[in-house]
């Protein structure tokens, strides 16, 4: 069945454009400090000199090279939208499955804990909370993905609720097969898909967190981030320096949201049957 | 009846999730201060751009070491006792009062448009599905849906307010002009037009592709069928029979979209400096003015809450579909 899922996703030409996007943001990320032609907090250059040889996209006012600004920044977003991404998978698949494997009194608290927490704003909670103790990027991940968990997690209970009551997951149970040991053996492997979609989902959100709040100001000045040096550079407008300061980390925001997005709608259009249909022409 | 009985269940059920929810969100803002280093005042203004007078100091701690709990806060928070900021000299409940119309035009007027841009679009994509025109409406929705405010927003101002000038870039009307009337309310709509379109731009091509995804469907349904076998208009089959089927998941996924409204509203105010929530609330991390970052941010998450409880509540209403489904 998933073999079927594979080709079909390969023959998706939105999501293999959106996979050849994805493989080429993350080989920059990945080797952004080697690609960086300087120290990106070296500040020795000249302030606000234009593009050259040696400094392809210009100096910024703090006299910072842009390339190698450029290149960290987009390896800081694209990690900090895969930390929040996987905790907050991990949670949601976890919760999700302990409650509807377990059902009763602990399947209540965990949905009535969800449906709270998706009542709650989270920009909200992460302003407050990044306004009140200026946390490390990780942390606020980390709490990204602690109150972002209930939405996978409804969606792997609906789906484990069903599977629960086929025939070899009920043997299972009666051959005296434990909770621990069904969930990880018998649950977790065939809800792969809701996995795929639901990172897909996340990573998007969290990138789009991740650069909202740091184009609002609330990381710590000194963080590199694609928000934070959008920022800095449209406070500058009015000197001719938008071209190579201002538009690079914007286009490279695009690219990197477009990304997201493209791979997240194409999953859901394959795993989703409803979707399919219409997809489909 | 075991019908209304469930559907009175499930609303009770909404409303005791957002109450906790609220008290929650109100405790968060009452507990969170108190874990920062020194006492509050220091905290808050020790690190900030506002100097505070000894007197006013000294008034500051009073106000915070009176405090009776979390019962006194909520007291306070009832009575419109949210606390003075000292960054604006003014009362934190008249600051956010001021603020608050022009956030709730930019994004009322916001949804309500990409509403119905991305339903009538959606409607009329579907009816023409399959035929070149719709496929590339399709791929450049999905393109459009990933581009971030911060994006669309910078690229809006560059091309609209800086090199061609059509539009002013900054604020929501002209500063120190007095006009009245009609003029006011021009001069205001053309302050608004740029705001608005970004935050139209990448909020209904979200709506389309789900209009557009549910009127597929529905133009399959037999009944569909039945209005077309009785002659009827095209215009009337796609508008009185199958469109208004495809609204209902416009109006349940609103809630779920809001969240993303709500970041995209702060950030658009922020790149044109629209006098709203969203601005009032930078200016008061910049200034590290926390009273005012912690009414605004309340102030904020309950109305939020507010509406979605509502929207939970009236979609059962709107669809009783929705309800028999549980």
């Amino acid at each position: 069945m998933h073999n079927n899922y594979r080709q079909e996703l390969l023959q998706n030409r939105l999501f293999v454009s959106g996979l050849i996007l994805a493989v080429l943001l993350a080989l920059a990320a990945l080797f952004a400090p080697v690609l960086a032609p300087h120290d990106p907090y070296d500040m020795s250059f000249a302030p606000l000199s234009g593009p050259s040889v040696e400094h392809p996209l210009g100096v910024n006012d703090g006299g910072m090279d842009i390339l190698s600004e450029l290149l960290l920044s987009l390896r800081n977003s694209v990690s900090f939208g895969l930390v929040a991404a996987i905790a907050g998978l991990f949670l949601g698949v976890i919760l999700g499955l302990v409650a509807a494997w377990y059902g009763r009194w602990i399947d209540h608290a965990i949905m009535q804990l969800a449906n709270i927490l998706l009542a709650l704003p989270n920009i909200m909670i992460l302003i407050l909370t990044a306004a009140l103790f200026r946390p490390s990027p990780l942390s606020l991940a980390l709490l990204l993905a602690v109150i972002s968990w209930p939405t996978t997690a409804k969606a792997c209970r609906a789906q484990a609720l069903i599977l629960k009551n086929r025939l070899h997951v009920q043997e299972a149970k009666r051959l005296g097969a434990g909770g621990a040991y069904i969930i990880g053996r018998h649950l977790l492997p065939e809800l792969f898909p809701l996995y795929l979609v639901g990172f897909a989902a996340k990573a998007r959100a969290a990138m789009l967190m991740e650069a909202s709040l740091s184009f609002l100001g609330l990381f710590d000045p000194g963080h590199k981030s694609l928000g934070i040096m959008i920022n800095y550079a449209l406070k500058f407008y009015y000197l001719d320096v938008w071209w190579h300061w201002l538009a690079p980390p914007v286009i490279c925001l695009a690219l990197m949201m477009t990304t997201v997005t493209i791979i997240a709608v194409s999953l859901e259009g394959v795993f989703d049957p409803r979707l399919r249909e219409s997809w489909q022409a | 009846m075991a019908v209304s009985a469930t559907h009175k269940k499930t609303i009770r059920g909404f409303i005791v999730a957002y109450g906790l929810a609220s008290l929650v969100m109100i405790y968060l803002s009452y507990r969170l201060p108190l874990f920062l280093p020194g006492d509050f005042t220091s905290a808050m203004y020790g690190g900030s751009h506002v100097v505070l007078t000894l007197e006013q100091e000294s008034d500051h701690r009073r106000l915070y070491a009176e405090t009776g709990g979390f019962v006194g806060y909520l007291a306070d928070l009832a009575s419109m006792r949210w606390g003075y900021s000292y960054a604006f000299r003014a009362p934190v409940s008249r600051l956010i009062l001021e603020a608050l119309p022009w956030t709730l035009l930019l994004a009322g007027s916001a949804h309500l448009l990409s509403m119905l841009f991305g339903f009538v679009l959606g409607v009329e994509a579907a009816w023409r599905r399959g035929r070149w025109f719709e496929k590339r409406l399709l791929g450049l929705m999905s393109i459009l849906q990933g581009l971030p405010e911060i994006v669309t927003g910078i690229f809006l101002l560059f091309v609209f307010a800086l090199l061609l000038q059509w539009f002013p870039a900054a604020g929501a009307t002209t500063a120190y002009a007095n006009l009245q009337g009609w003029e006011w309310i021009i001069n205001g709509a053309h302050h608004l037009v740029l705001p608005l379109t970004t935050l139209v731009l990448s909020y209904f091509p979200g709506n389309f592709l789900l209009a557009r995804g549910s009127m597929v469907l529905i133009l399959k349904a037999p009944f569909t069928e039945t209005a077309r076998a009785k002659g009827l208009p095209p215009f009337r089959i796609r508008y009185a029979h199958a469109a208004r089927n495809a609204l209902l998941p416009l109006v349940t996924r609103f809630g779920l979209r809001l969240a993303l409204l709500v970041t995209g509203v702060v950030v658009v105010e922020n790149i044109y400096s629209y006098p709203g929530l969203g601005t009032l609330l930078l200016n008061a991390i910049g200034k590290r003015d926390l009273p005012l970052i912690q009414g605004v941010v309340l102030f904020s998450s309950l109305m939020i809450m507010l509406v979605n409880l509502l929207l939970d509540i009236s979609y059962r209403w709107i669809d009783p579909r929705v309800t028999y489904a549980q």
